[in-house]
């Protein structure tokens, strides 16, 4: 692990020049972009591209905003696995402005932003973890005596990009779930001028936002997003299908309660809540803390955070289908459709029953009736022309 | 040994006790009704609905299965392959019936999706009062659909559609960047998210578990009552009605 040092990176430094003097070896930083290429799905034959383009970058400013969060978001980052030379050089040596890992604090800190912005003005990375409270103009989250608004709206009329991290940035997560008190929304409901990546999950994975931010200072722009901004690279594929349980699931072998053989033995979590289904995210793959674990690893169902409002369109997280609003919580939707297909056929057996009783009175009836002629019935009129009905 | 009738009786006596099955004397005409591409979509629809149903559930959970029990190496890869391929099924019958709103007879065009005219609405409350049994006389006849028989296809077909639909938004699901998952985006947009779309096309199977029963039903009791081939007509195209007999839409 490289540790943060002494020996800043200059400003017109180029990052190779300065990983040689932080005596970072050749073979460790191919290796660290080998491995960004992999994470952005590029071809391997690209990984001597992605180093040249690299090691020949000045020292980029990146402006971190945290605003109504929890800062899970910056935890799940700073946890970022493998790439510690990504750690270095995003998280401590061009964070301009971070108010959590600085050291400046108060005035100190705000200066150090507005002067960041007045510096880099166009060309600054603005990442944004927080969502933005509208209601009440804005006061559930002000810092410094400004509204998260106020703040993001400046910050991103300078940004050359800007990255939406976590659920929060993105939709605005819990405190956006029904009923919204502080009317929170994403960044990308208020910065509209350029284009804005969001790093979506709850929190998402560090290397994500890494690999995101490589590609930018790599390629000059952000990667291909999908229809809610997200990169394609970590957010093109869903769990569904990336899933090492998918067999059990292919092969009925389902966990019905949490304590179950079943859940011992590894088995797919579909009915106990699993939003795998539904969820587009590189969880599967890149998985958590140093590639240690993810949840359905872990055996927990995936509750779909990387989707826009999971918590309410996602929940009830152990159950495999959303409640039927308004009826309450035990009648579910088969319940109901169950009692209509039963009420359905039983009223059909009934009717069946009442049309029989029907026809053999009315036969009874007509047999009973005199025959008033027992005349042979007319000769047949002509046939009539088969009505095609055209 | 058969029931002989015949003779001419005094229907307006028996009218007032109930209505008697039609006798099968006197004399019929054959009338050819429907063409045999609506013929074939029907019964692939209706085998194809069958086979979505069964494996749909399955799909969601093997409420047949005992909880936990091992059904084979691939039993949900197996179902899920059915089930694609009667939707696929559905699709065309889709695409047939569309088509022969267009180039179909009187009955089979666009027409005959809803009752239009006043007196069809009318008529279709008198029919509703006929199977309730709350008017013991026969509704006003039509040779094609009646007027509640073409509201309620008409029903089952958008609830078709609405489950293809809704299919097809999860299934597109499997390939982020596909055609399927780019034209099927607006459906999770519109219903709130994916699970909304799982819910809608899960409850809605439970509408053809509602319409089968009193579809099949109503048919076979059409055929014993009317006693003019009303089931075959579905095979056959064509059934048979007595030549004395008016008919709203004949």
């Amino acid at each position: 692990m490289l540790m943060p040092t002494s020996v800043p990176w200059a400003d017109e430094e180029s990052l190779g020049s300065f990983l040689e003097r932080r005596r970072v070896s050749r073979r460790e930083f191919l290796g660290f972009c080998a491995e960004i290429t992999a994470i952005l799905g590029l071809a391997s034959t690209m990984a001597p591209q992605v180093a040249e383009a690299l090691q020949a970058i000045k020292r980029p400013s990146v402006i971190w905003l945290q605003l109504q969060e929890c800062t899970g978001c910056v935890e799940s980052v700073v946890r970022t696995a493998e790439p510690t030379i990504g750690d270095l050089v995003l998280d401590v040596v061009s964070l301009d402005y971070q108010h959590t890992l600085m050291a400046a604090a108060g005035h100190q800190a705000e200066k150090a932003l507005q002067d960041s912005m007045a510096a880099n003005r166009g060309k600054y990375l603005l990442v944004v973890t927080g969502s933005v409270p509208l209601k009440a103009n804005g006061v559930y989250t002000t810092i410094g005596g400004r509204t998260a608004k106020v703040i993001l709206e400046e910050a991103a009329a300078g940004a050359a990009a800007v990255i939406a991290v976590g659920a929060c940035a993105h939709w605005g997560s819990v405190q956006a779930a029904r009923p919204n008190p502080t009317g929170a929304v994403g960044v990308s409901d208020i910065v509209k001028d350029k284009p804005v990546v969001n790093i979506a999950g709850c929190p998402p994975i560090g290397d994500v936002v890494t690999a995101t931010i490589v590609h930018y200072l790599t390629f000059g722009r952000v990667p291909e997003l999908d229809h809610d901004g997200r990169p394609m690279f970590a957010y093109g594929a869903r769990i569904h299908d990336q899933c090492p349980r998918r067999a059990n699931f292919d092969a009925g072998q389902f966990v019905e309660e949490f304590d179950d053989a079943a859940a011992r033995k590894g088995w797919c979590l579909y009915h106990v809540g699993c939003k795998g289904p539904a969820t587009f995210s590189p969880c599967p793959i890149f998985m958590w803390n140093t590639r240690t674990s993810w949840p359905i690893g872990a055996g927990h169902p995936c509750i779909g955070c990387t989707e826009r409002n999971f918590w309410d369109s996602m929940s009830p997280f152990y159950t495999r289908m959303p409640n039927v609003a308004g009826v309450g919580v035990e009648r579910t939707a088969d319940l109901i459709g169950a009692a209509l297909a039963v009420g359905a056929t039983a009223g059909v057996v009934a009717h069946a029953a009442a049309t029989g009783v029907h026809q053999i009175r009315a036969r009874r009836a007509a047999r009973e009736l005199p025959v008033v002629s027992n005349a042979p019935p007319p000769p047949p009129p002509p046939p009539p022309s088969n009505p095609e009905g055209r | 040994m058969t029931e002989q009738v015949g003779g001419t009786v005094d229907t307006a006596r028996a009218r007032g006790l109930a209505h008697p099955a039609d006798a099968p004397v006197g004399h019929y005409r054959w009338v050819y009704l429907w063409h045999w591409p609506i013929r074939a979509m029907h019964w692939v629809a209706a085998i194809s609905i069958v086979l979505l149903i069964f494996t749909g559930f399955a799909i969601g959970r093997p409420y047949y299965l005992p909880a936990g029990q091992v059904t084979g190496e691939f039993f949900i890869g197996w179902m899920r392959l059915i089930h694609f391929i009667a939707a696929g099924a559905l699709v065309a019958t889709v695409i047939v019936r569309v088509y022969w709103l267009f180039a179909g007879n009187r009955y089979e065009r666009f027409a005959a999706l809803l009752p239009v005219r006043p007196s069809d609405w009318v008529n279709m409350f008198k029919q509703i009062k006929y199977y309730l049994m709350i008017r013991p006389e026969r509704a006003p006849r039509y040779l094609g659909h009646n007027p509640l028989q073409q509201l309620s296809y008409t029903l089952i077909y958008l609830v078709a559609i609405v489950m293809i639909v809704t299919g097809f938004a999860m299934y597109g699901q499997a390939n982020p960047g596909g055609l399927i998952r780019g034209a099927t985006l607006w459906v999770p947009q519109l219903l709130g998210g994916m699970q909304n779309v799982r819910l809608v096309h899960h409850v809605l199977t439970w509408a053809f578990l509602i319409f089968i029963p009193i579809h099949v039903y109503l048919s076979i009791r059409a055929d014993v009552i009317e006693r003019g081939g009303t089931m075959s007509s579905i095979i056959t195209g064509g059934r048979f009605v007595r030549s004395d007999e008016e008919f709203i839409d004949g």
